[in-house]
């Protein structure tokens, strides 16, 4: 039988071609493009100057004054976002808040409404403020395909039962510096891009797409008009290179592939394809590759076009884009024109259908929309006319092992240094890791490599080589990667800032290739050769239990039986000491200077229990339940209510994640949610909402901190809490909170000061923060 | 050793003893054959390339010492060409090294599996399993700016735009077969391993799309693009850098045989080059002079005539500061003028992948 139906039942669209799904479809099926010459001087210096970009009074015409003051990008995700949930009908009565998530795909780290950057998620979490949306968040920066990618992870919500309706999207506006990055890459088309017939550049583009996913079920109850079935999506990594796609469109076959199977269809069910269509050589002639691979001779009956030269590249907002046009496709039985086509035979792909400049009305039941980025992250949608309610099961239950771990971090490489770091007290904070003596890829590789896929390459090696696993080539095919981020890689987007700032003719194009958040993934990818779903998760703090979250998912629908979870941060200045006086960080101490910021890189092996026990591998820990909680984001009158805030979302996450765990049938003879907490406290003032949080929704247990030991590493600290869990429960290893003298909450007997635990404890609870916005909890236990 | 498809071959085709190995020379004619590989494709006998497997717990350890390149995380899907030296810095032989997941194979240059084998037993201080595969798999090459079509038709098109140096295990009407995307020639290029029990099928089947080329187009070819031909570049004395092939050693790895002696030669500079000319009259003997200014400053390594040049193709190692294009030098009493590699520009740079 067949998971729960999931659909579409709203849909929100701000792009150059058009300000709401009307206009937009409207000027899909009469050619109306929308790519037009960049008007600001700045854009002067470079000889492309078409982009596809979004009138200011579109948007000021569709937000309220209250809005006014956001910056450009929450102001065209808030103007799809609203109009998907009014299309949709949907209600504060018709479903609860805790129960109404978000998933925002987004490329570019974009500027705050004063021109600073801001943290990855900040968007996401404006618009969850403004729409009350206090179910799961998830930020996803696997570049150009994220916001395909995120209408995927949407649909996993639901099936898990997170949430009833979840805001999936894309968002990212016009900048200059990717601007220049792309120009610099000579990937721009001087005029109007032309896709699949001159392919000589891409153009950019501006814009958000959200489509309003819920379950048929719920949606039919409420009376509201499915507009199509999210049937199936596909995930895979070329594992080839940095920016360019692996040009046997193996990689892209196979998101296809994974995504029909997913729907539980066939290539022959499949009427119509959105391709990716960027315009670029590269792109359009692999893509071609695809259509042969996937349709085989079928592949000139299958039209497939692309709607970039209406709209430009929207990077992150594509894949959401092109599926509201997919949508629309579905709806009105029309495939929308590849305009701009040159169909005089010069350069292209011979027998392929590309719907040339004129939209054509045909019977479509069955869509694939593609997405291909950076990093050789591939994502499919599988889009098909909504059939009536049916008999669904749940998502199985399938018990997932942690199985090996890779920590690099300044207190140690490897789990054997970290151990005997903890174990002597000794903490690292504030010291770049170090990979001495060792490389942990091919020196080719290597050397060309920035220092955070360096840190996320040498963990993944180590937690890959502590598992104990040995997989020959073909089983690596469907190995899955996640990988988690704050903020990706300071060094290679502060090279390439500073070389825009120089002279915008003369951008750093490896650093570019490197300023997509989903680069390192794509890296590790690479390195290890893993060609299996992959995703890449943005929540600062959050991102590793966020990430976890999507490995089981993974596993639990049968997608991958072994997933690499691997997180990096890092903190520029960050310098590799051998001695000295490093501060050292005090994580709930009332007295503490403040958090100390690092650089550090930690993976875990996650594994299905059955693929565990078929290989005899050894876990540190089975993973009993996770639980996400979204804070009320503010903007709070005064701190106190921020506060408040952030510790009842530490409190539902733990509940939740406690929660999970009963329902899969964990027991506890001792009654308690765990023996021991390690929190995500950073020697702040915030340190003491977490611990009262703590305190009482987990009593009894010892509560410590991994920032003690490596400082504050943003998503790494996550993963490293979840490391430290699980070596808790297998080694009885957990670290100790020396200088603790007086903390934030609690008595001092409630936390460990010494280091070293009596012995392995049975249950273990990693938090995880990115305060203010999501706070997450993991409960592992022995195994 | 003769070539486990002689009898696949024509009659009239034109053996030559090239080291150990007894390989086809031609098929039909030089200009005939290098018109092929240079402008459809051609199908290669490289019967010649002994193959050697390493296997063991230690498989890639000695592997990684032996070896003048960085093979540690060489996957099997990758492979690449390196040297092996010994340790004088001498090269032993040049190789294709393909990862596998038991291990390592090596493929040797045409005529050197022998020597390269006594060379790995008699580095084995790692006690790993040498097997030599030569009797029992061989090689066929497809090469030419559409041999990707070729590969489409005779196995599979997701194949043919593999990435340089990418292998993938197929099966070839029931034989397994290892698919290598390579390349000698600047062309298209491919490389299939296979049982030799299979190996006249898929030669008979490849000549149904494509047209044979012996060694002679075959060396031509890989000269006018400067990849080295270690039978005639590889002479008695001369360092790695010498030689041109510093690019197949990568001295930032820690440890391999012969990495003292390239790095002594790194930091000593000076000595020879090897670079390319042509013209003159007739083609020089290996070893003539070469002059300038009256002056004698190295000697000729290896010549040939061109078909695609139409004249006289050569490599000369000379002194260091002499070793540029575009110098006017005297090579048997005749004018020759050197050039930068490649020779001649290959017509698949300019021919897309469909």
């Amino acid at each position: 039988m067949a998971l729960r139906p999931v659909v579409v039942t709203g849909l929100g669209i701000i792009c150059a071609a058009g300000r709401d799904p009307a206009e937009f479809w409207q000027r899909l099926t009469t050619g109306q493009g929308g790519l037009t010459p960049v008007e600001d001087e700045a854009f002067a210096v470079f000889t492309a100057r078409h982009a596809g970009q979004v009138p200011d009074e579109w948007i000021a015409g569709q937000l309220p004054g209250s809005d006014a003051a956001l910056d450009r990008t929450a102001r065209l995700a808030l103007v799809a976002a609203r109009q998907a949930v009014g299309m949709a009908g949907l209600t504060a009565s018709e479903v609860a808040a805790e129960r109404f998530g978000i998933i925002l795909g987004k490329c570019q780290a974009t500027p705050d409404a004063a021109g600073r950057y801001q943290p990855m998620h900040r968007t996401q979490d404006v618009v969850a403020e403004r729409l009350g949306l206090r179910g799961p968040r998830i930020l996803v920066s696997t570049a150009c395909a994220a916001g395909g990618n995120a209408v995927g992870l949407a649909k996993d919500k639901i099936l898990t039962g997170e949430a009833d309706a979840v805001l999936a999207g894309g968002v990212d506006p016009l900048l200059f510096g990717t601007y220049a990055g792309f120009a610099g890459l000579q990937a721009l088309s001087t005029g109007p891009c032309r896709p699949y017939s001159h392919s000589d550049g891409l153009n950019l583009g501006e814009g958000a797409a959200f489509l309003l996913l819920e379950p048929l079920d719920l949606a039919l109850a409420r009376g509201a008009v499915p507009l199509a079935e999210v049937a199936g999506y596909g995930l895979s990594a070329d594992a080839y290179h940095a920016t360019a796609p692996d040009p046997t469109g193996r990689g892209g076959a196979s998101a296809v592939r994974r995504a029909l199977a997913d729907a539980g269809l066939t290539p022959g069910d499949v009427q119509y394809v959105s391709g990716h269509g960027t315009g670029t050589p590269a792109n359009d002639a692999m893509e071609a590759k695809v259509m042969r691979l996937v349709f085989g001779e079928r592949a000139g009956q299958v039209p497939t076009s692309s709607i970039k030269s209406f709209v430009g590249h929207t990077l992150g907002a594509a894949g959401a884009v092109e599926a509201v046009a997919s949508v629309l496709a579905l709806r009105h039985a029309t495939a929308p024109p590849t305009i701009g086509f040159d169909d005089d035979g010069r350069g292209r792909a011979g027998d392929l259908d590309f719907v040339p400049n004129v939209a054509r009305p045909m019977p479509i039941g069955t869509v694939v929309s593609n997405n291909y980025a950076f990093g050789g992250n591939n994502v499919s949608l599988v889009l098909t006319t909504p059939g009536g309610p049916r008999p669904y099961e749940e998502l199985p239950r399938r018990e997932a092992v942690i199985t090996g771990l890779g920590p690099v971090t300044g207190a140690g490489t490897g789990v054997a240094e970290l151990t005997e770091a903890v174990l002597a007290g000794r903490h690292g904070a504030g010291r770049a890791p170090s990979l001495e003596g060792r490389t942990f890829a091919p020196r080719s590789l290597w050397r060309h490599m920035n220092h955070l896929s360096r840190l996320a390459i040498a963990a993944s090696r180590l937690a890959w080589e502590d598992a104990g696993l040995k997989l020959p080539r073909k089983d690596l095919d469907d190995v899955a990667l996640i990988f988690a981020t704050g903020a990706g890689s300071a060094e290679s987007t502060g090279g390439f800032d500073e070389s825009i700032a120089a002279n915008p003719n003369k951008p750093a194009v490896l650093s570019f290739s490197n300023v997509v958040l989903n680069a390192t993934g794509g890296a590790v990818c690479q390195t290890l050769g893993l060609r299996g779903p992959t995703t890449t998760i943005c929540n600062g703090g959050a991102s590793a239990s966020i990430a976890l979250d999507c490995a089981l998912e993974l596993i639990r629908s049968g997608k991958a039986e072994v997933v690499l979870v691997v997180a990096a941060d890092e903190t520029p200045g960050t310098a590799a000491l051998d001695t000295g006086d490093l501060p050292a960080p005090s994580p709930y101490d009332s007295g503490s200077g403040g958090a100390v910021r690092g650089s550090a890189a930690v993976a875990f092996v996650v594994e299905s229990a059955e693929h565990c026990a078929a290989r005899d591998g050894r876990p540190y820990a089975g993973v009993l339940g996770t639980g996400h909680a979204s804070g009320d984001t503010g903007p709070h009158t005064d701190a106190e209510a921020g506060a408040d805030a952030d510790a009842d979302a530490v409190a539902r996450s733990i509940a939740r994640a406690s929660a999970a765990a009963s329902e899969s049938g964990a027991s506890t003879a001792s009654g308690s949610v765990a023996g021991l907490v390690v929190g995500a406290a950073d020697g702040t003032a915030g340190d003491g909402v977490e611990a009262a949080a703590v305190l009482a929704g987990a009593p009894g247990a010892r509560l410590t901190a991994s920032t003690a030991l490596t400082g504050d590493c943003q998503a790494a600290s996550g993963a490293l809490n979840i490391a430290l869990a699980a070596l808790a429960v297998r080694d009885g290893v957990a670290p100790a909170l020396t200088g603790l003298a007086a903390p934030r909450a609690g008595d001092l007997a409630a936390y460990v000061t010494k280091p070293g635990l009596d012995g392995p404890v049975e249950r273990a609870l990693a938090l995880t923060a990115a305060p203010g916005s999501v706070r997450g909890a993991v409960l592992l236990g022995a195994r | 050793m003769a070539s486990v498809l002689a009898s696949a071959h024509p009659q009239e085709t034109v053996y030559g003893q090239v080291g150990d190995a007894t390989v086809p020379l031609r098929f039909s004619s030089l200009d005939e054959e290098y018109k092929v590989l240079r402008e459809r494709a051609a199908v290669l006998d490289l019967g010649g390339h002994g193959l050697i497997e390493i296997t063991g717990p230690d498989a890639v350890a000695f592997a990684q010492r032996v070896l003048a390149r960085d093979v540690e995380y060489l996957t099997s899907d990758r492979c690449m060409m390196t040297l092996l030296l010994d340790a004088d810095g001498q090269v032993v032989d040049q190789v294709l090294a393909f990862g596998r997941e038991d291990g390592i194979l090596l493929e040797s240059s045409c005529g050197a599996g022998a020597r390269l084998l006594a060379h790995l037993r008699a580095n084995n201080d790692e006690g790993v399993e040498i097997t030599d595969r030569s009797g029992d798999l061989t090689v066929l090459g497809l090469e030419g700016p559409y041999a990707w079509g070729v590969v489409g038709r005779l196995i599979d098109a997701e194949l043919a735009s593999l990435p340089f140096e990418s292998v993938v295990d197929t099966t070839w009407n029931g034989a397994d077969v290892v698919f290598a995307r390579t390349g000698f020639t600047g062309e298209y290029g491919y490389q299939m391993i296979v049982p030799v029990e299979h190996a006249a099928d898929l030669w008979r089947q490849s000549l149904e799309h494509a047209q044979a080329a012996g060694q002679e187009a075959l060396e031509l070819a890989m000269l006018e693009v400067r990849q080295p031909i270690p039978r005639h570049e590889v002479t008695e004395g001369a360092t790695v850098v010498e030689i041109g092939a510093n690019w197949l050693v990568d001295v930032t790895k820690d440890e391999f045989v012969g990495r003292e002696a390239v790095l002594a030669a790194f930091e000593a500079g000076g000595g020879r080059r090897t670079v390319g000319f042509s013209g003159g009259e007739g083609v020089p003997a290996p070893g003539t002079r070469v002059w300038v200014n009256g002056q004698d400053i190295g000697e000729v390594v290896h010549a040939v005539h061109s078909v695609g040049l139409g004249a006289t193709l050569g490599l000369a190692r000379v002194d260091h500061d002499l070793a540029a294009a575009g110098l006017e030098l005297t090579v048997g009493g005749t004018e020759v003028t050197t050039l930068t590699s490649p020779y001649i520009v290959p017509k698949s740079w300019s021919i897309p992948i469909i």
